[in-house]
């Protein structure tokens, strides 16, 4: 080093010290120099050579004209000198590949060196150079150096498998590497182990279903046993690795958490997170009574405190991971909300995300101290941060309604202080605080009018006029208030403009003597002198309401507002489930999904978390695969008889509908979720209730059999097998039809079972009803009713039992339904409340008929128009969903689906994937689209995965219960 | 995955670029300059992306530490890995700063080698790496004792430093052939930072210690070490032993070299330090200090309906000692009141009068908090002592073993 010691004395004595010799300026002669510089005989001078031409490579001159040269230098003993010559080949050997070549049969000898420190960084060099052709010749190399003696070369070349699958992917197969790295990760040495892992996750992610990383519970098993003996880096390899694992059951999910749990108190930070998101990902699947389950929630809460105190840019990324953290599982940092008060010197971006997750983390218990702590920071100097604090405090109010005055009083202080953005910012949050406590705190309005004049920004001036405007007739001067801001109209901003109208026309409505002359002046204004098409609009549609009917506009205008939700900026339940999966990864700092930034298909499956076991619990993870289980066909549940309810049903057609609908009872939601837990295959498999109708009706296929050729079996053999010879799969299946269950025991109903489905025949909805009479008398005059539901379904016409119906008598009757009835949202969305009356007595019941039945016969979309709805509708509106072992190739279940009116609008084939594009129109008009992908390459993987897209995303998980049925029937 | 690793300079000079997996352009390096010096004040810088390229960074040593990544990778990860990166740097190289990153770039890259294959972390651990690495390292200028320029507890400099081997903290420690690089040292540090909100009535709302244990050796081979601690020292809220004198604290982790056989009954590390630094053992308390914080302040502010003049002006300053200094900093809406040092004990006091345009009753409710930066050593609030440092076997030779404690301001807030 003598040369640099040298130089810095001799620099130092000057001025600037900062460059070194390496770094001077280009001479003309540099590169001529540097060549004999090179082939000198001298070791040292050699050395001197090669760094030189690697300052030169760092900033970016271009050298590659001593490539030559430099690989000369690289059969030597040196060890030094051959790794800075491998750093030059790494660089340059892609843009000279023909001369690349010359360098391996160095390569090829250094693999066999005695050393190991020199196998290993031939084989780690020879896979950095992405040069086709010497990928040949790595092969041997390579193989012997997987076998190495040395666990420095085995980990080397595990990862070098990586590195040659991603140039050419062929030959890592056909050479058998995979298995010999499959074998490695039973390695003694947990390095090797670790590589190997991360080798083979990196390899999988490209080939999303092979079964290269086959965790079963001995891999995982053996993966554990090096988790306690690996470096931190090889931890987090193995950490991310179980994360993707799915345990068969809870007690195994306790077993690996038990086993993950001490990382928790490493020192590294991400292994902390990556442990973090093994438990977060398999604490779902633990029964909430479990004891270990709160054991394992009061785990979680340290050592995500202990984040808090690291260095500034560690402590962001860990706060936007708490910030998911805080929305799925608020418990495990309830009790920690000092930890989040901001210090004064925190960044400001530190800052802000603190007092988000406090704002979360509010609650009636902590609140004062919140609130305290909120005042304090509304007077700090950052006014970013100002601002941030005082709509807090406003969401504080919103979100314990204990504290709302409490809320108020401080912003009332706040406002006293005069600072000009304070006040603005205060003046926008009480306008939410009113919306949400209407009629409660209109005493503060006095002081807000006095702070008129300084409000400059368009959000707190319309967030005043909205005050002004709504509290009108409790203002004494509203009209002057309104009319001073009316006089520079024209120069506010759209947002002001429109809320001025608005609260013009509201004060005339309440004050309509003394006020004609202004709201008169706005129209005008609005109508005529504005070239703003929404104002005008609205200008013209309120000038005709007050002309034609001041009657209907104030019904109109003045009709009672929906209140504000607590929780505004919550993110999607199932983005959240998905970017709990993703915990300290980059997806859960910006908050998206790896899908919406990762190029390519490198890593961005969706991934969702396990399912709890347990069926109680399924109304809480809707998303994930008891949601199957929730068809059409589902157990019936009998509203129990309630007054208000009858009267409802039963006065459809003489009254007018009241508003006043009863809230459907809980303990039936409860119930039919319970047995919804049941699964599927009892519903089917089962015949439940033994319903006697059972295959005599059309639809009425027996489980098992081809779906929509339920009728094939009667018709005779010779036709059964025209039809199979006709099409095979290609035949066009009529829609599927669920066979009928009971839905009104008869020992609910007085001796009256009914059993049902429905059916979609023809563009006609049907109901399809078996009344059985098991009482001892005969039921006559039979009528049905159905209530308010989701889709407007209603009996088409009366119900028709025409003859008296004896005992033991089964009658099977098809009641045509239409979709013009009155509308209400049902929870489920495909849930039907029906009354039944005979000559007995009225009998209630709920039923839920799949949303296929709503699909309608001109539901396929253009393709043009398919592309643009798709893209049109948000992302957040897309829902995903997968659909396990469906042996059906794309055409047969294109077909499958057509039978049901989804139409597939296009399909594409990529790598060995089919993607059908499907469109549904439903009978209120509402789209959906789908991406059904299907694997063609591998037989062995038989899941399909639904993309479905809607701008009604509630409605996504019927339109996937839907596929499921019916591409399993 | 990391994509690339690259140094640059303040002024976006490349002192250090390494590919690892081919998938991103060398321009990337440019982009992240220009995206990084375009940043806002109040966006966060750590993380940035470009296109399909994610961009992690860390400052340190007044150099950006950068790596990219295509994949969904753990920030965590990266993180953590920069600072390792820039702690070896350090570690090998003596000092941290663009100076000693352009001398030893050959060095650098045989490090990044080492730690990374493929953007897959390898260690970051200096005995594994000491293994693999042929570099020697190139130091700015030879060392001195007289030289105390440089002078500084590692990574917090410190005005007591006069009582600490000055050269320790800038020596690379694998420098054979130097002169001072024979002497077998060791210094464990006892770092503790503190943050503190007093209430505008005096009352003690909040005060969290931050604390660890850090050692620096410079003994060439590896040889046991045992650290023992006060034997009273308790972890958690419910384990309290002895009466009441305990030195508690609520949460404790530990470097994984770290052997904690002897430290449930006598409250002993062991540890095999490896050449370098690392952080033996971090602790936090919170709330409960066992003492008085360390500052107390008594503020008044009067008003003075005077002149009205139209711009903020610091009028007059009356301060107890010459070698104060107070400034009053209008960007930040804030008087700077420095004191180079004081003794325990003693009270200091300070008046200013400020004018403020358009005086009202509410700007009052603008004046604070108090925000307080200090350093104090020989000091720990926990009141952690380190009991004993043994090496075994005795190293042979001279080997010193240094102790020293510190505590540091991280937000010590006094609301008015």
């Amino acid at each position: 080093m003598e040369w640099a010691s040298q130089l810095c004395e001799n620099r130092g004595l000057g001025s600037k010290m900062t460059d070194s010799k390496y770094f001077t300026t280009t001479k003309k002669g540099e590169i001529f120099e540097l060549k004999a510089e090179l082939n000198s005989d001298k070791k040292e001078k050699k050395k001197e050579a090669v760094k030189k031409v690697i300052a030169s490579m760092t900033v970016g001159k271009d050298v590659s004209a001593l490539f030559p040269d430099v690989v000369n230098c690289m059969q030597t003993d040196n060890l030094e000198l051959k790794k800075l010559v491998y750093l030059y080949l790494m660089n340059y050997a892609k843009s000279q590949p023909d001369m690349a070549i010359m360098a391996v049969n160095t390569f090829v000898k250094d693999c066999e060196d005695p050393n190991p420190l020199i196998r290993a960084l031939a084989v780690r060099t020879m896979g950095c150079i992405r040069v086709d052709k010497i990928t040949e010749y790595l092969c041997e190399p390579l193989r012997k150096c997987l076998k190495d003696e040395d666990p420095y070369v085995r980990k080397t070349a595990a990862v070098c498998v990586a590195k040659l699958h991603d140039i050419n992917a062929q030959l890592v197969e056909d050479q058998g590497f995979l298995d010999t790295l499959k074998d490695l990760i039973s390695d003694s040495n947990p390095m090797v182990v670790a590589n190997a892992v991360a080798a083979l996750s990196e390899i999988a992610e490209s080939h999303p279903n092979s079964n290269l990383l086959d965790l079963n519970p001995q891999t995982i098993n053996k993966l554990l046993t090096a988790l306690n003996e690996c470096t931190e880096w090889g931890q987090i390899f193995i950490l991310d690795c179980l994360a993707n694992y799915t345990p068969r059951d809870d007690r195994e999910s306790q077993s690996i958490c038990e086993r993950v749990t001490p990382r928790l108190s490493h020192a590294n930070s991400a292994v902390v997170l990556s442990a973090v998101k093994v438990l977060m990902k398999f604490m779902e699947m633990l029964p909430k009574d479990l004891d270990y389950y709160g054991t394992l929630l009061k785990k979680l809460a340290p050592p995500l405190v202990t984040l808090l105190s690291a260095e500034p840019e560690l402590q962001y990324v860990a706060l936007r991971n708490i910030n998911l953290i805080v929305q799925k599982r608020p418990e495990i940092l309830k009790h920690e909300m000092k930890v989040f008060f901001v210090k004064y010197n925190d960044p400001i971006y530190v800052k802000l995300e603190k007092l988000d997750i406090m704002i979360r983390l509010a609650s009636q218990a902590n609140i004062a101290q919140v609130l305290a702590e909120l005042k304090e920071y509304a007077t700090e100097v950052d006014v970013d941060f100002v601002r941030k604090a005082v709509r807090a405090i406003g969401r504080c109010a919103i979100k314990v309604e204990q504290s709302a005055e409490r809320c108020v009083s401080t912003l009332l202080d706040l406002i006293q202080t005069k600072v000009n953005y304070v006040v603005q910012e205060a003046i926008v949050v009480i306008k939410d605080i009113f919306r949400k406590y209407p009629n409660k705190y209109e005493s503060v309005i006095a002081t807000l009018c006095e702070n008129l004049d300084s409000l400059d920004e368009p959000e707190a001036r319309a967030a005043m006029i909205w005050i002004v405007g709504e509290y009108a007739e409790r203002i004494d001067n509203a009209d002057e208030l309104l009319e001073s801001f009316l006089e520079g109209f024209h120069d506010e901003s759209t947002q002001v403009q429109l809320q001025l109208l608005t609260a013009i026309v509201k004060l005339f409505l309440k004050k309509p003597t003394e006020t004609q002359e202004l709201v008169q002046q706005v129209l005008s204004l609005a109508t005529q002198d504005s070239d703003n098409p929404d104002l005008r609009d609205r200008g013209y549609i309120y000038w005709r309401l007050l002309s034609t009917d001041p009657v209907a506009a104030k019904e109109v205008v003045l009709a009672e507002k929906p209140l504000i939700s607590e929780e505004t900026d919550l993110i999607e339940p199932t983005l959240l489930d998905e970017l709990i999966c993703h915990i300290g990864t980059l997806a859960s700092v910006y908050h998206k999904p790896p899908s919406a930034f990762v190029e390519g298909g490198r890593g961005v499956q969706h991934k969702r978390l396990p399912a709890r076991a347990g069926s109680g619990e399924s109304a809480e993870s809707p998303d994930v695969g008891q949601a199957v289980s929730a068809v059409s066909d589902a157990p019936p549940a009998v509203i129990p008889s309630q007054g208000d309810l009858l009267g409802d049903l039963l006065n459809l057609d003489l009254a007018p509908p009241t508003s006043n609908v009863p809230p459907v009872p809980s303990s039936m939601q409860m119930g039919a979720m319970d047995l919804l837990g049941g699964g599927l295959d009892s519903l089917l498999g089962g015949d439940v209730g033994g319903s006697p109708a059972m295959g005599v009706s059309l639809g009425g296929a027996p489980v098992g059999m081809p779906a929509g050729l339920g009728a094939a079996p009667a018709v005779g053999g010779g036709l059964g097998d025209l039809f199979d010879l006709g099409g095979g799969v290609g035949v066009t299946a009529g829609s599927y039809i669920p066979p009928k269950t009971v839905w009104l025991p008869a020992m609910k109903a007085k001796g009256l079972e009914i059993s049902g489905t429905f059916a979609r025949r023809s563009g006609v909805i049907h109901m399809d009803l078996s009344f059985t009479n098991k009482a001892m008398s005969v039921m006559t005059d039979f009528a049905i009713q159905f209530n308010k539901n989701s889709f407007g379904l209603a009996p088409a016409g009366p119900l028709q039992v025409l003859t008296p119906l004896s005992p033991n008598q089964t009658v099977d009757v098809s009641l045509p339904l239409s979709t013009t009835g009155p509308v209400m949202k049902m929870e489920p969305l495909n849930n039907l409340q029906v009354a039944v009356k005979n000559n007995i007595d009225v009998f209630y019941f709920s039923c839920q008929y799949p949303i296929s039945l709503l699909f309608v016969e001109d539901g396929k979309m253009d393709r043009q128009v398919f592309l643009a709805t798709w893209k049109d509708i948000p992302s957040e509106n897309e829902a995903q969903f997968q659909i396990k072992d469906c042996h059906l190739n794309s055409d047969a279940a294109s077909n499958k689906l057509q039978g049901s009116n989804i139409f597939t609008v296009a399909k594409r084939t990529v790598d060995t994937q089919d993607m059908l594009y499907q469109s549904v129109k439903l009978t209120n008009g509402i789209w959906m689209l789908a991406e059904l992908r299907i694997q063609t390459g591998n037989p062995n993987s038989t899941d399909l995965e639904l993309s479905v897209k809607c701008r009604a995303p509630e409605v996504s998980q019927y339109v996937y219960q839907c596929y499921e049925l019916i591409l399993r029937n | 995955m990391i994509s690339q690793v690259f140094i640059l300079s303040s002024k976006g000079d490349h002192l250090i670029y390494k590919d690892f997996r081919g998938e991103a352009d060398k321009d990337a390096v440019s982009v992240f300059f220009e995206m990084v010096t375009a940043l806002s004040g109040d966006q966060p810088p750590v993380v940035m992306s470009h296109k399909d390229l994610n961009f992690i960074h860390v400052r340190q040593g007044g150099l950006y530490w950068v790596a990219s990544t295509k994949t969904n990778a753990s920030p965590f990860t990266v993180i953590e890995f920069l600072n390792r990166l820039a702690a070896l740097t350090k570690d090998y190289c003596g000092s941290l700063c663009e100076k000693s990153v352009r001398m030893n770039f050959a060095l650098i890259y045989e490090l990044l080698d080492e730690m990374v294959d493929y953007g897959y972390i390898q260690t970051t651990s200096t005995d594994i790496l000491k293994n693999f690495i042929q570099t020697e390292a190139v130091t700015s200028k030879p060392f001195s004792l007289f030289d105390l320029s440089n002078v500084g507890l590692f990574g917090a400099e410190t005005q007591q430093s006069k009582v600490a081997p000055s050269t320790a903290a800038t020596r690379p420690i694998m420098s054979h052939r130097s002169e001072q690089g024979g002497k077998n040292e060791i210094f464990v540090d006892v770092v503790e930072r503190l943050s503190v909100v007093i209430g505008s009535n005096g009352v003690l709302m909040k005060a969290d210690v931050e604390g660890e244990i850090r050692v620096k050796c410079y003994l060439p081979t590896c040889s046991e070490m045992r650290i023992g601690l006060n034997e009273e020292f308790s972890i958690g809220r419910s384990q309290l032993r002895g009466y009441g004198t305990a030195v508690r604290v609520d949460e404790c982790s530990f470097h994984q070299a770290v052997k904690l056989d002897e430290f449930d009954t006598y409250r002993i590390l062991k540890v095999c330090p490896s050449q370098g630094e690392q952080t033996l053992m971090q602790y936090q308390l919170s709330d409960e200090l066992p003492c008085a914080p360390p500052f107390r302040l008594f503020p008044t502010v009067e008003k003075d309906y005077g002149s009205r003049y139209t711009d903020c002006d610091l009028l007059s300053q009356e301060l107890s000692s010459p070698d104060q200094t107070a400034e009053l900093q209008l960007k930040n809406k804030a008087i700077l009141w420095s004191i180079p040092r004081f003794p325990g004990g003693a009270q200091l006091s300070a008046l200013f009068k400020v004018e403020v345009p358009s005086l009202s009753s509410a700007s009052l409710l603008e004046v604070g908090p108090v925000s307080m930066s200090f350093e104090l050593p020989k000091q720990t609030c926990t009141g952690l002592q380190i009991r004993f440092l043994r090496l075994s076997p005795t190293q042979p030779g001279m080997s010193q073993r240094w102790v020293r404690y510190v505590t540091h301001s991280d937000s010590y807030t006094i609301r008015i």
